[in-house]
């Protein structure tokens, strides 16, 4: 689910639009005709508006919050979901969790695992933004070329990997030097396989949105800083990355959040393996609730995940007010 | 204006009590104990197994059989996945939600006892009396199938794990570990290139079974009374021999990501000195294009002792779905009597080399002349031993795996891979037993 | 020198993007006893084409993928096209809270809904049914609908909304017969978003179907399986079957979906 946030990033805010203007019936021009039909027609015309958004507002309660509230309460359960076993232990799983290794070993999993795909992805996604920007013949190939990655479902794209690393018979094991080493088998090496599948099918992604912060920046700044005798690397970094900031960082967010929750191209290219020097946050809590049918510390996991998320997202959205407050 | 917005409040209150109930209908909810009406006409029974590889021709006839013998009957059969986890996992969603579409169906041997507890299949001691089933059967799977002094299931195939190796690269069987590593350094000195011992070391169920093998091979226990006892001294040892096996070089790291395929085509390609591996492996070795035709041997695994190890024990049962309505089950109840008769079992060894559960079928005639290595099993069959009998078997898997596969891959020394294993499988079973 | 950078990042990137995807249409159409060799095929061959669907019921499961998209997809129009006006052109109290929660929404972990999902679609008996993944699907695909559909809105002069209503429309006529023709781009944009996401979904689709004939195709290839060993030629069939319409469709209306996705940011 990453275009939504393409769309958020591109509006430039992270806010709805609550200008006059957007909000329907309020411009202040219209004074008498607002006047005369607010009185009547703005009680049915916000019945009418509270229908047309009451089967969203169903299905998003339903569907999202109430299923959130719903893994809290299972949390505080030991749940074993075949036999039937169901008591209420307060806050028991959590405190096994907090004892608990492979909890803390999913966590810096998922955390190294976010971090250094996010900045692989921006670094490669800016290379190919500043390709596709300049004024350059086979561009249009470039361009239909990175949305291949971004088209395949991510599934699909785990198991052409998982074909090309495969220890006997993979192309890319051939073609890298080092003999013998099975990249999904050995610890280390499968986490850096699975970022690579990440990057491998994100990074078009965030060259598409870096392209678009590059695209605001008007071409005239940079022929003046030609003419003043500033060269390429150094109009980059004096006049293309503080312009991108805020594309940069809203980026930052989504794609952070993204891979903190990571689910399909590491399951199904490792299954969390070898060893569980894969197994991200989101592997371990499926695992738990799946294979073992442990509900109440499965929906334990679950809960500490959605927190670490959130928890992320809040973070971000406090640097980029910041942001916001500081920059045009 | 504050009028309109409470209509939505109303309604998602009352959208929000639905689902509360919703979500805490416990067991309740869709099928309850009411069944459907016995629809006139053959009684139609569906019977669920996985793929029979190789030619379709003789099980169709054994089906046939069936179908000739019981002319009020309509046999129906169909095809679940091949992975064990697959067919496990869709067991679960489909007897959590108490599916009728099929009568009998095939559980692995560890299943049992958990599917026993979970409801899902069906207490069957009244047509199988256990006792009936012990004199029957091989003594592994016939414990496997009771539970709590009842039969929940009939052995269909067994399957125990063996010790293969090269006649020509050995001078015999190895029958301790020490002899299995220095007769594999031999080997190797003679020819660097080769490996000396591949099995199953990737993180999933066959780990497992090969770990346990080696656990039995230092006399350890898996059970101690109803609680499973993983951090011993001799859990300890095992897991020790196995990691050195990777740092003396024995085992190439390959194996750390082996399974049952992997370990056997290496083997086959002449590549490997010993090789552990279920019996299926013979009939591959000895097709006509196998660079290793004739110059493999195969025997039980080593222990410390020197005394022939236990293989662990593997094979498929046949359960009754519990949801089954009362008037399928004598039927499906004498399809299972006829797919574990003597008749069958001999058919599916000769035609697909699925090992017989029954001991007479040992004795058949047939099968000795059409599959002599299956006959010459039966000291290996008898020998084996089955992985925790218990309901959290499935628990218990998950977390072994993980940790067998840490030491495995020297992630973690046996001390406290063992010692996490036992702390969280004691937290999983607590209060259960 | 420049140029030459250029070029080399040029074909660099290429490859690395579409590359992996050829190898795969490649391994595709080579014969079973080449598959592991590492050149080119020595001719060509759909065997593993035929064999994708010989004995396994993949014809269905394209057909469930379908249908599920498809729905999936109707459903969130629907649903969101409704909401989207009324976030747009309409006044009414809870707005800014539709709209904070629906971005929250878009940033919960699925796993995190998965156990009492999982519950309350076993108490209601639809497990191992289909309509249990166009719920979620829709669910989750709404706040990517809200946030396109209600920029498109916006972008609408209220002139249009209110000439409708002098001529004496109720707003949701106003809607259904003036502004939603005009969204037309919107919507467009939006399905083929939707339909992607519910296309690819994973999670959902492997926790609450078991049945092979009753799965999607994720949660098919994740789990194609050979008698013992992976059948990589197949799978890499079955890759190019459930991927090809995609990429088709991607290509035909790539400036549609760049634009959506990047629309916001030449408008600022």
């Amino acid at each position: 689910m990453t275009a939504k946030h393409a769309e958020n990033v591109d509006r430039g805010s992270l806010s709805p639009k609550l200008t006059p203007e957007h909000s329907g019936l309020r411009k202040s021009g219209d004074a008498p005709f607002d006047a005369a039909k607010k009185k009547h027609a703005g009680q049915s015309d916000r019945r009418q508006a509270q229908l047309m958004v009451l089967p969203a507002v169903v299905i998003l309660v339903v569907v999202a919050f109430y299923p959130i509230l719903a893994t809290m309460w299972l949390s505080l359960h030991r749940m074993i979901l075949v036999f039937h076993e169901e008591t209420f232990v307060g806050l028991g799983n959590y405190g096994f969790l907090l004892s608990d290794p492979r909890f803390w070993s999913a966590l810096s999993n998922t955390a190294y695992f976010a971090a250094v795909a996010v900045v692989i992805e921006l670094i490669l996604g800016l290379g190919f933004a500043l390709i596709l920007n300049a004024a350059f013949p086979g561009r249009s190939l470039l361009r239909a070329a990175i949305l291949v990655p971004w088209a395949i479902p991510t599934v699909v794209s785990a198991k052409l990997w998982a074909w090309l690393f495969n220890p006997e018979y993979g192309l890319v094991t051939h073609l890298l030097p080092g003999h013998d080493v099975n990249w999904l088998g050995m610890p280390g090496y499968a986490m850096h396989a699975a970022i690579l599948v990440d990057v491998w099918k994100t990074t078009p992604f965030v060259a598409l949105l870096l392209l678009a912060g590059l695209q605001t920046i008007p071409q005239d700044i940079y022929k003046a800083a030609s003419v003043d005798g500033a060269g390429t690397i150094r109009q980059f970094f004096s006049i293309t990355l503080p312009l991108l900031r805020n594309t940069i960082v809203v980026t930052l967010i989504f794609r952070t959040l993204d891979a903190s929750r990571v689910f399909d191209a590491v399951y199904v290219l490792t299954e969390g393996g070898p060893a569980n020097t894969t197994e991200t946050l989101s592997i371990y809590a499926y695992k738990t609730l799946m294979r073992v049918g442990d509900f109440g510390y499965g929906s334990t996991l679950s809960v500490v995940t959605f927190l670490c998320v959130m928890g992320i997202s809040l973070v971000y959205l406090k640097v980029l007010g910041v942001e916001r407050g500081k920059g045009a | 204006m504050h009028k309109a917005g409470c209509g939505v409040m109303r309604i998602l209150t009352l959208v929000g009590l639905v689902c509360l109930a919703a979500c805490h209908t416990g067991g309740g909810g869709a099928a309850g104990t009411n069944e459907p009406a016995k629809p006139p006409g053959k009684i139609r029974v569906v019977f669920k197994h996985q793929p029979m590889w190789g030619e379709p021709e003789p099980f169709r006839q054994l089906l046939a059989g069936f179908s000739q013998e019981n002319p009020d009957i309509d046999l129906v059969t169909e095809v679940l996945p091949n992975a064990s986890d697959a067919v496990h996992q869709y067991f679960l969603t489909s007897l959590e939600g108490r599916s009728r579409d099929y009568d009998v169906f095939i559980a692995d041997v560890v299943w049992v006892p958990e599917f026993a507890r979970a409801g899902w299949i069906s207490d069957i001691s009244d047509a199988f009396p256990p006792d009936g089933v012990k004199r029957d059967f091989l003594p592994g799977p016939a414990e496997a199938v009771t539970v709590e002094g009842k039969t929940y299931a009939l052995p269909w195939y067994v399957d125990a794990g063996l010790l293969y190796y090269r006649t020509d690269l050995v001078p015999r069987a190895p029958k301790t570990f020490d002899e299995l590593i220095q007769f594999a350094k031999d080997a190797k000195k003679k020819d660097p290139s080769l490996y000396g011992y591949v099995w199953q070391g990737r993180q999933y169920e066959g780990l497992v079974c090969d770990t346990y093998e080696a656990i039995w091979g230092f006399g350890g226990q898996t059970m101690n009374g109803n609680r499973v006892m993983v951090d011993t001294k001799e859990s300890r040892g095992a897991l020790t021999y196995l990691r050195s096996l990777f740092t003396e070089g024995i085992s190439p790291p390959s194996v750390t990501s082996a399974g049952e395929e992997e370990a056997r085509r290496t083997f086959q390609d002449g590549k490997a000195v010993f090789m552990r591996n279920w019996p299926y492996a013979w009939g591959e070795a000895q097709k006509p294009d196998s660079p290793i035709k004739g110059k493999v041997g195969i025997t039980t695994l080593p222990t410390v002792t020197g005394e022939p190890g236990h293989g662990a024990l593997g094979g498929w049962q046949l359960a009754l779905n519990a949801y089954t309505p009362s008037w399928r089950r004598e039927a499906a109840v004498k399809f299972m009597k006829y797919m574990t008769s003597k008749k069958a079992e001999v058919t599916l060894a000769v035609h697909y080399g699925r090992n017989p559960s029954r001991k007479d079928a040992y004795k058949d005639e047939g099968l000795r002349k059409e599959a002599p290595f299956i006959v010459d099993l039966l000291p290996v069959l008898e020998n084996a031993k089955p992985r925790p009998v218990t309901p959290y078997y499935g628990m218990l898997s998950d977390v072994l795996q993980s940790e067998f596969s840490a030491v495995v891959s020297g992630i973690r020394p046996p001390e406290a891979a063992l010692d996490r294993a036992q702390k969280f499988l004691d937290h999983v079973t607590q209060g259960g037993s | 020198m420049k140029k030459a950078a250029l070029w080399f990042g040029l074909v660099a990137a290429i490859t690395f993007c579409a590359g992996p995807f050829v190898w795969q249409m490649i391994t595709s159409i080579r014969p079973e006893s080449e598959l592991t060799s590492l050149g080119m095929p020595s001719t060509m061959t759909f065997e593993s084409y035929t064999g994708a669907f010989h004995g396994r019921p993949f014809g269905q499961v394209i057909v469930n993928s379908v249908i599920v998209a498809v729905i999936t997809t109707l459903f969130c129009l629907a649903v969101g096209a409704s909401a989207a006006f009324a976030l747009a052109k309409l006044e009414f109290r809870g707005r800014k809270v539709l709209l904070f929660a629906s971005l929250a929404v878009s940033m919960f972990p699925p796993i995190a809904t998965v156990s009492p999902l999982y519950l309350i679609i076993r108490n209601v008996g639809l497990l191992d049914n289909l309509t249990s993944l166009i719920i979620p699907y829709t669910t989750f695909a709404l706040p990517l609908t809200l946030w396109i559909l209600t920029g498109f809105f916006e972008d609408i002069p209220d002139e249009l909304y209110r000439a409708a209503r002098v001529d004496g429309c109720s707003p949701f006529q106003a809607f259904w017969k003036v502004l939603l023709p005009l969204a037309a781009p919107g919507l467009a944009t939006t399905a083929i978003l939707v339909f992607i996401f519910s296309w690819n979904e994973f999670l959902y689709a492997l926790t609450f179907i078991s049945t092979p004939e009753k799965r999607t195709i994720p949660v098919a290839i994740s789990l194609f399986a050979g008698e013992h060993k992976e059948p990589w030629g197949e799978i890499a069939a079955a890759s190019v079957i459930a991927t090809l319409p995609l990429i088709v469709v991607t290509m035909f209306f790539q400036r549609k979906i760049v634009a959506g996705l990047t629309a916001g940011a030449v408008k600022g």
